[in-house]
């Protein structure tokens, strides 16, 4: 088992389940099946192709685009042919995907379509790396007649050649990948400074992989849709390396447009999701309540709490009495199936956040439902996952108990440190963080956390977001920003107070829902900007944050906030790639807003 | 690749002459933008081509086959798709039904295998489902494919009647101002559809536009019509700065 590396295993799986489908794609309005073996033809001509171009053992290949069946084939023919693989966020700005490129050294980069491709020929002359970029959609740029551009087609035509003339060298390439190779190096988003590449081997994805199956079982009746940006570990982790182990299907559904319509004709048996994705159907499902038939609306509000009760009794593990047993029962039925049925999340019987903290009320939210959500905690540096809970056994609050294979303790600070098979390899280039990172095979996360009496693992926050006001208290802002975040009206909450006498808050509002709400009210706005000012709205979030307030101690409670005039943005380097606030650059760009806020 | 030519047209409604005698070359895959104030006669001209209306006199040539006197059904089986400046979709139907009427000069099977949905009928219906489809993917209204056009926005249902010209398989495209009553991110896509349908597809389109920012940025060749008389035509470069035109859009004075 040590050799084993990742093409390695996957070839295994091609080899058992041959005709059996491993993608679906949704094409001209039909899922088109593609096979493991016609995965596995794919992934061979590919790297072939690659290794013709003269890709060398350890030699970067960027992957720039949204999830495609293709962007899966060149990440598996990129480590075939010994090469580590460096996925690029589709939304990054030009500017962002030089710094990755130039920082990888990247010899290829293969690009989902136009948009993409325009991006790197506006930086190609700043990457002296770069030898070809390998086009996967050439829509609109047949015309293009730059030297760097191929398209993936090409590339797969020439390997298929030389496979015709030497059909044993593929088989050559994946023999000779070896276990402690770095497969992939997956640049973290980091809410400060610039991305840092976390270099991942075959070892570390498969020993996470074989933990990760005693925890959740998977198997090939298993489906899921691939919606997270692939460049993830997380999502990468989903896509591409638990398929391989257990046989199960991806979909890839048509557009973003289409998504929700395309989850439901899937309809998933796992869910991989992020807070913010939870947050944005639970807004939508209230504020459509709203807007549905009276008798819809009618039933919805008698249920929820009913189902609210059973969920609760369900995870604090008390008894449900046989007759809230029947009263659910007819929930469900009711309300509850058919509004998962309409999510795509009726079949779903794993659903997996991480991320970032997922708030208590939306996880009750979820599980009145009947989706029992649960929290996972991981980083890239660990490879994904550390602690998750087991089957139905979730303690809210916390992200369960740690996988098997991993050693783990709490510093004197609080700190979570973790040793195991399974830690990265290190920074790419960058022999100063890695130390700071990894001290004796330890692994110090930066996040902050305790194990509860049943051995629970109980994140408090990031390391460096630790508030301490004026009072000397310590308070982790995130759980109150995921307090605030819970109103629909509430899309963003920075909370405010480190060395300060109390803690203040900086709110973006849902632009949508209270756009939707002032024109119930007859509210007259044009702009962002203007519903923002207005006095009104003021008043709608100051319910919403004394709504917020009954739940937390004194201290924890927000005494004053203020309505944030813009949208935080990406491009203005508010927000990370995987839409996590950067508070330090937000506390100094707005640092005249805060200020007021103590005067 | 296909070329139009149309040679000394002339029209007369009633005392009025529309159109005075105006000749231009539309070269293969060539993107021919024709503009000039309201009431000039840019319309009539696409009429004519189209064969709705017959002209007093000249000639109208695709690759060098007079298509005057034609009727308008025949012309579009000839491959001269058209879209109009006010909607004229089918609006009680779905995106794909729309679509797929416009498929109809491909379409062979008989009343009675059509009722039955028999082999060739089936057949034929798979075919030509994946045509529009494709254009359905170009035009990215996935999202829409199932809606009743009535119910999208204007943007879309611009879009849509695009889509239903293009599935006619056409060799030139005639375009009444495709980008009208647009904001500005839809006038956008909406160029970059046409560039893309000239460049992948090598549809030649004349193109009948207000917006004159889009004008010159994408057309390779303008013609400028004023009271039914050609007063100028050129590159966008030639056109912007020709004082005929200048005259025409600003006013004498």
């Amino acid at each position: 088992m040590a050799a084993l590396t990742l093409p390695i295993l996957f070839a295994h799986r091609v080899k058992e389940l041959g005709e059996g489908v491993a993608l679906r794609e949704k094409k001209k309005g039909l899922w088109r099946r593609i096979s493991w073996d016609e995965y596995d033809t794919h992934v061979r001509n590919f790297s072939l192709g690659l290794k013709s171009f003269g890709l060398r053992k350890g030699d970067r290949v960027s992957i720039l685009g949204d999830n495609c069946p293709e962007w899966l084939y060149a990440d598996l023919a990129t480590q075939s042919a010994g090469g580590i693989s460096v996925g690029v966020y589709p939304t990054n700005s030009y500017v962002q995907v030089k710094y990755i490129l130039d920082h990888s050294q990247s010899r290829f980069v293969i690009v989902k379509d136009q948009e993409q491709a325009d991006k790197i020929l506006l930086i190609k002359d700043q990457l002296p790396f770069l030898e070809k970029m390998i086009v996967i959609d050439m829509k609109g740029l047949r015309k293009y007649d730059d030297p760097l551009l191929t398209s993936f087609h090409e590339v797969e035509e020439m390997g298929r050649r030389i496979h015709e003339g030497n059909p044993t060298l593929f088989q050559e390439m994946i023999d000779n990948t070896k276990s402690d190779d770095v497969a992939i190096i997956v640049y973290t988003s980091g809410t400060t400074g610039p991305p840092k590449g976390a270099m991942l081997s075959h070892q570390n994805i498969t020993s996470v992989l074989d933990s990760f199956f005693e925890v959740i079982p998977i198997s090939r009746w298993d489906s899921l849709v691939s919606v997270l940006p692939l460049c993830h570990v997380a999502e990468r982790l989903f896509s591409l390396f638990i398929p391989m182990k257990s046989g199960c299907t991806i979909n890839f559904a048509e557009s973003i447009d289409t998504l929700q319509a395309d989850m439901t004709e899937i309809s998933p048996t796992i869910f991989l999701t992020v807070p913010r994705i939870l947050e944005k159907i639970h807004s939508a499902i209230t504020i459509k309540m709203q807007d549905a038939h009276p008798v819809k609306r009618w039933a919805y509000d008698q249920f929820l709490p009913l189902g609210q009760r059973v969920a609760e009794r369900r995870l604090s593990k008390q008894d449900v009495s046989l007759f809230l047993r029947l009263a659910y029962f007819f929930a469900y039925l009711l309300v509850f199936r058919p509004l998962r049925n309409r999510l795509g999340l009726l079949q779903v019987r794993e659903c997996v956040s991480g991320a970032a903290p997922l708030s208590k009320d939306i996880m009750k939210f979820f599980h009145s439902i009947g989706l029992m959500v649960k929290e996972a905690y991981g980083s890239t540096e660990c490879t994904g996952v550390f602690s998750m809970p087991v089957g139905n056994d979730i303690e809210i609050g916390t992200t369960g108990k740690p996988i098997p294979g991993w050693e783990y303790k709490i510093a004197s600070d609080g700190e979570i440190l973790i040793k195991g098979p399974a830690v990265f390899a290190g920074y790419f280039r960058d022999e100063e963080a890695t130390k700071n990172a990894k001290r004796d095979g330890w692994l110090y996360t930066g996040d902050i956390g305790e194990f509860d009496d049943q051995g629970n693992l109980k994140i408090t926050d990031r390391k460096k977001e630790i508030l301490i006001t004026a009072s000397g208290k310590n308070i982790a802002p995130s759980e109150i920003e995921n307090r605030l975040k819970f109103s629909p009206f509430i899309k963003e909450a920075i909370v405010i107070g480190d060395r300060r006498p109390y803690l203040a808050a900086l709110i973006q509002i849902d632009l949508d829902n209270v756009a939707d709400w002032a024109q119930r009210e007859g509210i007259p706005f044009t702009t962002f900007k203007s519903l923002s000012k207005d006095p009104e709205v003021y008043k709608l979030i100051q319910g919403e944050v004394e709504k917020a307030n009954k739940e937390m101690s004194r201290i924890e409670s927000i005494k004053k906030f203020v309505l944030l005039e813009k949208e935080l943005d990406r491009d203005d380097d508010e927000l990370t790639a995987t839409m996590k606030v950067r508070r330090e650059m937000i506390e100094k760009k707005y640092g005249d807003l805060i200020e007021r806020l103590y005067k | 690749m296909p070329k139009l030519e149309v040679k000394n047209l002339n029209i007369n409604f009633g005392g009025i002459r529309a159109l005075n005698g105006v000749s231009f070359v539309v070269e293969g895959n060539q993107l021919f933008g024709l503009i000039g104030p309201n009431g000039a006669g840019k319309t009539t001209i696409l009429n004519i081509i189209n064969g709705v209306y017959h002209p007093s006199s000249g000639n109208i040539f695709l690759d060098d086959k007079d298509i005057v006197g034609l009727k308008p059904y025949q012309i579009a089986n000839i491959g001269v798709g058209r879209t109009f400046q006010n909607i004229e979709l089918f609006k009680n139907i779905t995106v794909i039904d729309n679509l797929l009427l416009g498929r109809h000069r491909f379409i062979k099977a008989g009343i009675l295998s059509g009722s039955f949905y028999l082999g060739k009928c089936l057949k034929e219906e798979m075919v030509n489902r994946d045509h529009i489809e494709e254009i359905i993917e170009f035009l990215e209204i996935e999202v829409y494919r199932k809606k009743i056009v009535r119910t999208l926005p204007y943007g879309i249902q611009k879009r849509v009647e695009l889509g239903r010209a293009l599935s006619m398989d056409p060799k030139i495209l005639l375009l009444d101002e495709p980008c009208s009553g647009m904001n500005t991110e839809e006038t956008e896509d909406m160029a970059r559809f046409i560039l893309d349908i000239k460049e992948e597809m090598g549809i030649s389109i004349m193109m009948i536009e207000h917006n004159m920012e889009v004008v010159m940025d994408i057309a390779d060749q303008i013609c400028v019509i004023n009271f039914g008389t050609k007063i100028a035509e050129g590159n966008p470069k030639e056109i912007q700065s020709d004082p005929k035109v200048i005259r025409a859009y600003l006013g004498e004075d």
